[in-house]
């Protein structure tokens, strides 16, 4: 999963291993700060009580100049490691949204909920991280190591090792110990905390219920209870890690003890004086810099492992309705014919169609009524592609509709939905929509056609009203008509009109079929309703039988 | 980056991190003991710089050989064990504090959702009350487990380390002793400042996740106008915009974070460079003189650590605002009156008006009454009201007009749960929680023996499904009836309230669920019922309540 993700990312390698050098260079001038500093005031002690003259300009300048590159990389790093992880996010959601489009509507019908939409919220977020979390102070402590443990064996050998050993034993394999060791929470505590999360909205979903029933407290208890496992299974996560992390420190301790023991030898054979060791000593002290964030590191793998499997899952899915391996070129009339058409949303539920045979000559109008939950909108969405045909076939002007690729579908096809989705902007953005290039008359003309023009008028910013989340600012009549404005903006041969008048009172609803009766005109026309008004359109109605 | 919130105006931060603060009481004695350990950590710095500096010292003036100081070597080690080992047990008692308070709360929070009410739950989100008893109760961790140990040791360590560099070198304490208040001078300076573009830079963080949500949710309008590939240009657009205005806000709030750095950088240096002249000088010994400048990086650690918690400390406060307007939620009066005793005569609306907005009455002036031994059907489009009547008779919502009555009581002066306890209820939607066939039927009923369970089955209709569970009674069902028709979670939920002893039996459109023998079978069942029992069968097609003993019609808020 995290290679998948990983390979996302890969066309901002440069950036990203910018990041990881600025990050490298703050630790080594850290570490050389105080490495010089022990050094320098080891050496001006030395020279203070007779030793050799010290030419000391040169030390306190580096000294001073180390503590402002440190200072300046840091700074460096943070801008580089921030702007690198905005450049991954935006490419991070464009490749979902990518991803998303042939899924929609039918696949990711599940997302309606809002928990689950939630956790792909979270999940995005997680993913968005995985730089500045993961990779990045990876990236850092691998390069850092070796740098530093190279820097050590120049005054011993024995000393280089140990520090390699120590780091490497410290930033890496105490975390990944520690792991492999709590790797059963990582199982039992994402199910305890799903059993917990699970009662919460039992509880919330059907409050009613249970309140008549008196069970609230009961299933408040049994939340609790499952809270109460959940929290103990962190208690000792905690404890574990907090030990992981006692043992790190430990390490790093023993290594700073092991480098001094090691460096007896060069020390009693002369080749390292009193400077140097003081030098070794605030190097090696340094160093425990490198791996300081390595811990909080593989932590976040874990998560960032679960977030990029749920995404890649949501991603990898088929799309309901797969585009054909051999397209049929548009067809050039636009009859609509159903036969023995059978239709259903989950193959292991009765299907909601079973054998509608119907079928509307080019130019005419076909009214669908019937109770509601049977399948009028369901053919509409056949027909649009959103779902695949459980059996029976479903042609547009003789095509087949399995044969035509979803860019010829909406060539062909105008739809104004049942609730139909209004983005958070303006009104003018929502209708541009359809017609990306339309100006300002045309949009006018358009919302005049859905006798919404007066209404926009009388809106203080006009075209230029924000509609609110899913459109709330406006009301429901209005929203409706917003969307055949749309329509109005996008003729096309084929129109589906799934409810068009809901919730009009009858002055607005006479004047939008008067519009509409001008818009069918020519048009191969498919109409839902269970209002009587609108059947005045229609040439033909068919009435869908109760499930 | 992960979270969304607004930060709060300084008043309300500063109420809530109020709150949050007298929270910790419920682990004083856990954070008490890790702000010890810390602090115990903290005061070995002082050893192990001495330690480390007295074997540079052994070399470098007195010229012994790195052996000789062996038993230095260990002592050091030692040193390294203990803060290693009171670093564990500090760190592994924050944590356990934090767990103690999120315990504490969500034992409150749970107590106050059983108690708030139908309407106060439903003005919440679905999936908002759940997200703040799991995710929002966890935002509040690093408030305990970091930012409150971290800011006593930010005040501690320091203080403790001078105390013991004054002695060793008075001139090096100074510098330290003037440049630490700079630091956090600094950060309130220069953070008050980037405070404000943090919040600008948040609230477009905020808009954009909302637009590419806004987008994923209106993907299916944007296949059917064929702007789908033209969006794709608008998200990366959009997440371009953000990142170049966010770099501009970085790049400045970053530069707190250089200043700081920086102070603490040079300070080490001017440390180091400081005793190198007053060695070089022979001012002072080596000895002090190197212990000082080891001690100069750790004097400056805990201040610079406090940085890192802001983002904590942001969190937490985010998440405490939602949850004390959880706790704060006023709760529905609750009668403490009198217990319903003996049976239920008579239920009546008298005169019950209601209305959600004002001005726009669902009921309206409606009277009924219900008695042991009738069925009433009543018949209503959608939208009519009927759901709203039910929710009148059961005392979910109060008539805004009139009044009931049971037995001639008002159902205000009636302690509820005595009420509803005598009352079967087969909601439009019944939910199902998970949990085992049994636990889910005896949530009307803790008391009932199996035998009673596998009865109210049979009357439900449910034993088939019951014959196709793997372990009868005790086969654990999906969640939320996962695996089971529409069809099948009514039949099991009506077998839970045909469990339940009640008086009075409402049935909310039955006939909702695409299943016409269940129709047949609770018609059938209504009337054994209602022998001795009262009965509301409420429906929109009148074969619902063909034979029913009284068939109403609700329209326009009144019967006729």
């Amino acid at each position: 999963m995290l290679t998948r993700l990983l390979a996302l990312l890969l066309p901002q390698w440069r950036r990203a291993l910018a990041g990881m050098v600025l990050g490298v260079l703050v630790i080594a001038a850290n570490v050389a700060l105080l490495a010089l500093s022990g050094w320098f005031i080891a050496a001006m002690a030395l020279s203070g009580h007779g030793g050799p003259r010290l030419e000391y300009f040169t030390p306190a300048a580096a000294i001073r100049g180390l503590a402002i590159l440190r200072t300046m990389g840091r700074y460096g790093e943070r801008v580089q490691t921030h702007d690198t992880t905005l450049r991954l996010l935006a490419r991070l959601r464009v490749w979902l949204y990518e991803r998303l489009v042939p899924l929609a509507p039918a696949g990711l019908a599940r997302y309606r909920d809002g928990d689950l939409l939630n956790r792909l919220r979270a999940d995005v977020d997680s993913l968005e991280s995985v730089y500045l979390r993961l990779v990045l102070p990876m990236g850092v402590a691998a390069l850092t190591i070796p740098l530093l443990a190279l820097a050590t064996a120049w005054f011993s050998g024995r000393a280089g090792g140990v520090v390699l050993a120590g780091l490497i034993l410290a930033g890496f394999g105490v975390p990944m110990a520690l792991a492999r060791l709590t790797r059963r929470f990582d199982r039992t505590l994402p199910q305890r905390r799903g059993a917990y999360a699970a009662d919460l909205t039992d509880l919330t979903r059907g409050y009613p219920e249970w309140l008549v029933d008196g069970a609230l407290p009961r299933l408040a208890a049994r939340a609790e209870a499952n809270a109460m496992a959940a929290q103990m299974l962190e208690r000792r996560l905690a404890w574990s890690n907090a030990l992981g992390n006692g043992a790190g420190a430990l390490i790093l301790g023993g290594m700073l003890v092991a480098v001094l023991f090691a460096l007896a030898v060069p020390v009693t054979q002369g080749r390292l004086d009193g400077p140097g060791l003081a030098m070794a000593a605030l190097l090696v002290l340094g160093s425990f810099e490198a791996v300081a964030a390595l811990p909080a590191s593989l932590k976040a793998r874990a998560e960032l492992r679960g977030a990029a499997a749920r995404i890649f899952d949501l991603t990898d899915a088929p799309p309901p309705v797969a585009e054909p391996a051999h397209p049929a070129p548009p067809p050039s009339r636009f009859d609509i014919e159903a036969q023995a058409l059978t239709l259903g949303y989950e193959p292991d539920q009765p299907p909601i169609i079973t054998g509608l045979t119907f079928s509307v000559p080019q130019g005419t109008c076909l009214a669908i009524t019937g109770p509601s939950g049977a399948g009028k909108t369901s053919v509409l969405s056949a027909l649009e592609g959103f779902w695949p045909l459980r059996g029976g076939r479903l042609t547009i002007g003789g095509t087949g509709l399995a044969a035509l690729p979803s860019a010829t579908l909406r060539e062909l096809i105008t739809v104004v939905p049942q609730a139909p989705y209004l983005f958070n902007t303006t009104i003018r953005e929502n209708l541009l929509l359809a017609a990306p290039g339309a100006d300002g008359s045309a949009l006018w003309r358009a919302l005049d056609e859905a006798a919404l023009g007066d209404e926009v008028r009388a809106m203080p910013a006009g075209l230029e009203t924000r509609v609110g989340e899913q459109g709330a600012a406006l009301s429901g009549g209005q929203r409706r008509r917003l969307a055949l404005a749309r329509a109005f903006l996008r003729p096309r041969p084929i129109l589906l009109l799934d409810e068009p008048t809901e919730g009009l009172d009858s002055a607005t609803e006479h004047a939008v079929l008067a519009a509409l009766a001008r818009l069918c005109q020519g048009r191969t026309c498919l109409l839902t309703t269970h209002r009587q008004a609108p059947l005045r359109l229609a040439t033909a109605v068919l009435e869908l039988p109760a499930p | 980056m992960t979270t969304h919130a607004a930060p709060l105006d300084a008043a309300e931060s500063r109420r809530l991190g109020g709150w949050l603060r007298a929270r910790a009481s419920a682990a004083r004695g856990r954070l008490v003991g890790a702000m010890a350990g810390a602090a115990l950590s903290g005061l070995l710095l002082g050893p192990q710089a001495w330690l480390l500096a007295e074997v540079v010292d052994g070399v470098l003036t007195h010229h012994q050989p790195l052996g000789a100081q062996a038993p230095r070597l260990w002592a050091l080690l030692g040193v390294f064990a203990a803060r290693a080992a009171l670093g564990t047990v500090a760190e592994g008692l924050a944590q356990e504090a934090a767990l103690a308070v999120r315990a504490g709360l969500r034992g409150q929070m749970l107590a106050k959702l059983t108690r708030l009410g139908p309407h106060a739950m439903a003005a919440y989100p679905s999936g908002r009350l759940s997200t703040l008893l799991t995710e929002g109760l966890t935002r509040l961790d690093p408030f305990y487990a970091a930012y409150l140990p971290q800011a006593v040791m930010a005040a501690f360590v320091p203080l403790a380390l001078l105390t013991m560099v004054f002695p060793a070198d008075w001139v090096t304490g100074l510098i330290m002793l003037l440049s630490a208040p700079l630091l956090p001078l600094f950060m309130i300076v220069v953070g008050k400042g980037a405070e404000a573009l943090n919040k600008r830079s948040w609230q477009r963080l905020g808009l954009l996740s909302a637009h590419l949500f806004d987008v994923i949710a209106g993907l299916a309008t944007l296949r059917r106008l064929d702007a789908s590939a033209l969006q794709a240009r608008i998200v990366a657009d959009v997440s371009e915009d953000y990142r170049r205005g966010v770099m501009a806000v970085l790049r400045v709030a970053f530069l707190s974070a250089l200043v700081l750095e920086f102070f603490a950088t040079l300070s080490i240096a001017m440390v180091a460079v400081y005793v190198g002249f007053r060695l070089y000088y022979g001012g002072m010994a080596f000895l002090p003189g190197f212990f000082v400048l080891l001690l100069a990086p750790e004097f400056y650690r805990p201040l610079r650590a406090m940085g890192a918690q802001h983002h904590a400390r942001m969190e937490a406060l985010a998440a405490a605002e939602d949850i004390t307007a959880l706790l704060a939620t006023p709760e529905p009066a609750r009668s403490t009156g009198l217990r319903l005793s003996g049976p239920v005569r008579e239920v009546r609306l008298e005169a019950v008006s209601f209305s959600y907005q004002p001005a726009q009455p669902v009921l309206n002036n409606l009277s009924l009454t219900l008695r042991p031994g009738e069925r009433v059907g009543l018949l209503g489009k959608t939208g009519s009201g009927k759901s709203t009547l039910i929710k009148l008779l059961l005392g979910l919502e109060s008539p805004t007009g009139g009044r009931v009555t049971i037995n001639g009581q008002d159902l205000r002066a009636i302690d509820l749960a005595s009420w509803v306890s005598r009352v079967a209820w087969l909601p439009q939607t019944p939910t199902l929680c998970a949990g085992s066939l049994a636990e889910i039927l005896r949530l009307s009923h803790p008391a009932a023996p199996d035998s009673a369970l596998l009865a109210a089955l049979r009357q439900a209709g449910a034993d088939d499904i019951l014959a196709r569970l793997p372990h009868g009674l005790h086969t654990r069902l999906g969640e939320h009836g996962a695996g089971l028709s529409g069809g099948q979670i009514r039949r099991l939920a009506l077998a839970r309230a045909l469990l339940k002893p009640a008086a009075l039996y409402v049935f909310d459109e039955p006939e909702a669920s695409l299943d016409r023998t269940l129709i047949g079978h609770i018609n059938a069942l209504s009337a054994e019922l209602a022998r001795t029992h009262a009965v509301l069968m409420v429906a929109h097609r009148p074969e619902a309540v063909a034979g029913f003993d009284r068939v109403l019609h609700l329209s326009g808020g009144q019967i006729c």
